[in-house]
């Protein structure tokens, strides 16, 4: 049976998960919009029709995928599992730990799908290098080093600058890699971290996460790299073997920078299905029974309290222990 | 010049050797070691003079000498040497606790000998570049720096560099002075303040932590981590590496002090081949030129002594599990 999805958002990252749905063969049937010249857009883009409200929207079809801005993720979601609509929400889960609890919880108690789009965990290099963790080529995790640098979305993307909204660089970027942390060495015990924001910039942020099992994972977050940049990085050290993710990607380029800086950072895909299409194909596959989601609403939820950790860290100046023994 | 180096515990007296012989105008009168198996066994293999005591080698007359011994032995060479106006390069870190780092500073500066900490980064043309780059503000306002000074389990070049007593400790006390050292001489800053997370999950046969990622912060804002992890493999294509990135409001930089290597593929096996220039010998040189009174010294006994500081303060911050002022 084909899904029919409806949108909330209308941004870049709906139009990425509307591609990602169509390819893996469901069909984008709807997106909530009052008039704004982008829901316009969208629908037309991918053959949707304008719902005026929420409601109407969830009346109308089988999944709602939440790709709005980060502080509306919990009400949207509460209206949706209300009536038992699936839902595919963009990452973060919630604004914070508490919001992104009750978001888990609600999906829980009214027997309602959650699935939160952690990417990273569909990242062919990613994923890969956990099953040489799960394998056992590594031994005991004990060092783990994560980076993902950039620069500060701009443009029709510009909620992003506003922390009350976005949550800034930790929630909105370093989340990725705090989400792939616990994915590879489990709960985190302990954080302490520190941010330099400089005027217009999004900050930059570096982490220590302490996990239960004694790893240690750092964590590099920023979008105050240079226009145009991005970077990321991943190694994994352990009691039996090493994993280093070379930069080194099969496609490099220089170009001469002038005004032509997307406003939303994004790498050059070098692989042959982009993995937010093999995020959501596994989704479709999860709403159709056919697979277990691999991304928990609890495990989301737990990304967001690391999230509050290392703002409380930030803001305080001291290490935070969150549940767990050290 | 007459030159001896005071003991051979330190894996670095096998290079320090030929690069005291390639220093013009110096001579190595020879070498001191209490342990008459080690001693006989190194000056055999290097072709040298064996002495079976510092006293001895004293006697035998040096302008300076290169100390080499496991940590804790440092002081009572340096106090020896001091007394007979004997000029000295102490290895890092200077001891393995704060009192004895600052006797070593105090005795020599009341002796009127110069004292200089083995920093050899110190010395390398591509870390100069990045300290030019730093006070040309070529990068505009430094943010942030992120360091990693990874390795083997030095065990096998020498069993103390695992002993809590003669090292002081593990991977920190190893691994965290070379960056808190550069981080130092780059931000012409001390840090005040220094947080530590440590394992033992690398190695678990040795006593000491084996991984650590320690943040240094230092007034006015910019902050550091340092991973001085053991973690490269013993299969790793070399000893292992120091990498350093500063992250400025106008750019970010990145120096890899071992990256001028070739990769050689040579009758069957595969080796990382260094041509990159010999900051040892460049240290050398340069402290010899000191003791001559060509130039002051770049780095000092007090660099050692506050670097090990750093370090010794990553030690009480692992064991609070809160950030330390220094």
């Amino acid at each position: 049976m084909t899904l029919r999805i409806g949108f909330v958002g209308a941004g870049n990252m709906a139009a990425t998960h509307a591609a990602g749905w169509q390819a893996a063969g469901d069909r984008v049937t709807f997106v909530l919009g009052t008039g704004s010249r982008r829901a316009d857009q969208f629908a037309a883009d991918f053959g949707a029709a304008v719902a005026e409200d929420f409601a109407t929207l969830l009346d109308q079809v089988d999944v709602v995928d939440i790709c709005s801005p980060t502080d509306t993720h919990l009400a949207y979601i509460e209206q949706a599992a209300a009536v038992g609509v699936p839902i595919v929400c963009e990452k973060p889960l919630g604004r914070n730990g508490d919001e992104a609890i009750r978001a888990a919880a609600v999906c829980t108690s009214t027997g309602t799908p959650l699935l939160v789009a952690h990417v990273l965990r569909f990242f062919p290099e990613y994923a890969a290098a956990r099953e040489r963790v799960v394998a056992g080529d590594l031994g005991h995790v004990a060092t783990m080093r994560l980076d993902r640098s950039t620069y500060l979305p701009m443009g029709d993307g510009s909620w992003f600058s506003n922390h009350e909204r976005s949550g800034g660089v930790v929630l909105d970027l370093m989340i990725h890699d705090i989400d792939y942390a616990r994915w590879v060495a489990g709960d985190v015990v302990r954080v302490f971290a520190k941010r330099a924001q400089p005027e217009g910039s999004g900050g930059h942020v570096l982490a220590t996460l302490r996990h239960s099992n004694g790893a240690l994972t750092h964590v590099q977050g920023s979008w105050a790299f240079p226009a145009g940049s991005f970077r990321t990085s991943l190694e994994i050290a352990g009691s039996d073997g090493l994993l280093t993710l070379h930069a080194s990607e099969p496609f490099s380029s220089i170009t001469q920078q002038h005004d032509d800086v997307a406003d939303v950072p994004q790498p050059p895909n070098t692989v042959a299905e982009s993995p937010y299409v093999t995020q959501l194909r596994h989704f479709s596959q999860v709403l159709h029974g056919q697979a277990e989601s691999i991304v928990s609403p609890l495990d989301a939820a737990a990304a967001v309290g690391v999230c509050d950790a290392i703002e409380k860290s930030i803001a305080t100046g001291h290490a935070v222990r969150l549940g767990g023994d050290v | 010049m007459r030159a001896g180096i005071f003991g051979v515990g330190h894996v670095h007296s096998e290079s320090y050797v030929s690069n005291l012989r390639s220093s013009p105008g110096v001579e190595l009168v020879g070498v001191s070691e209490s342990d008459p198996a080690m001693l006989a066994e190194w000056t055999a293999r290097h072709d040298a003079v064996g002495f079976a005591s510092d006293a001895d080698l004293i006697a035998a007359g040096v302008d300076f000498g290169i100390v080499c011994s496991p940590t804790n032995a440092h002081l009572n060479s340096v106090e020896l040497m001091a007394s007979s106006g004997v000029h000295v390069l102490c290895e890092k870190p200077l001891a393995t606790n704060a009192a004895d780092a600052q006797t070593i500073v105090d005795t020599c500066t009341a002796a009127g000998v110069k004292l200089m900490t083995a920093f050899p980064m110190r010395f390398s043309p591509s870390l100069a570049t990045g300290a030019e780059w730093i006070k040309e503000g070529r990068v505009g306002e430094v943010l942030a720096i992120t360091g990693t000074n990874r390795g083997h389990l030095p065990t096998g070049y020498a069993p103390w560099f695992a002993d809590p007593e003669l090292a002081g400790g593990g991977a920190v006390m190893d691994h965290t002075v070379h960056l808190a050292d550069v981080m130092r001489w780059w931000l012409d800053n001390e840090p005040d303040e220094v947080y530590a997370e440590t394992s033992k999950i690398l190695h678990p046969e040795v006593a000491v932590e084996t991984g650590g990622l320690v943040t240094l912060g230092f007034s006015g804002g910019v902050f550091a981590t340092i991973d001085c992890s053991w973690s490269r493999p013993d299969n790793y294509p070399t000893w292992g590496g120091l990498e350093i990135e500063v992250v400025g409001t106008d750019g970010v930089f990145t120096v890899d002090a071992f990256a001028q290597r070739f990769d050689l593929w040579s009758k069957g096996s595969t080796s990382w081949v260094d041509w990159g220039s010999d900051t040892n010998q460049l240290m050398i040189d340069h402290f010899v030129g000191a003791v001559r009174g060509d130039h002051a010294l770049a780095v000092t006994g007090r660099d050692g002594l506050r670097a090990t500081e750093v370090a010794l303060a990553a030690y009480r911050s692992a064991e609070s599990g809160q950030p330390v002022v220094v």
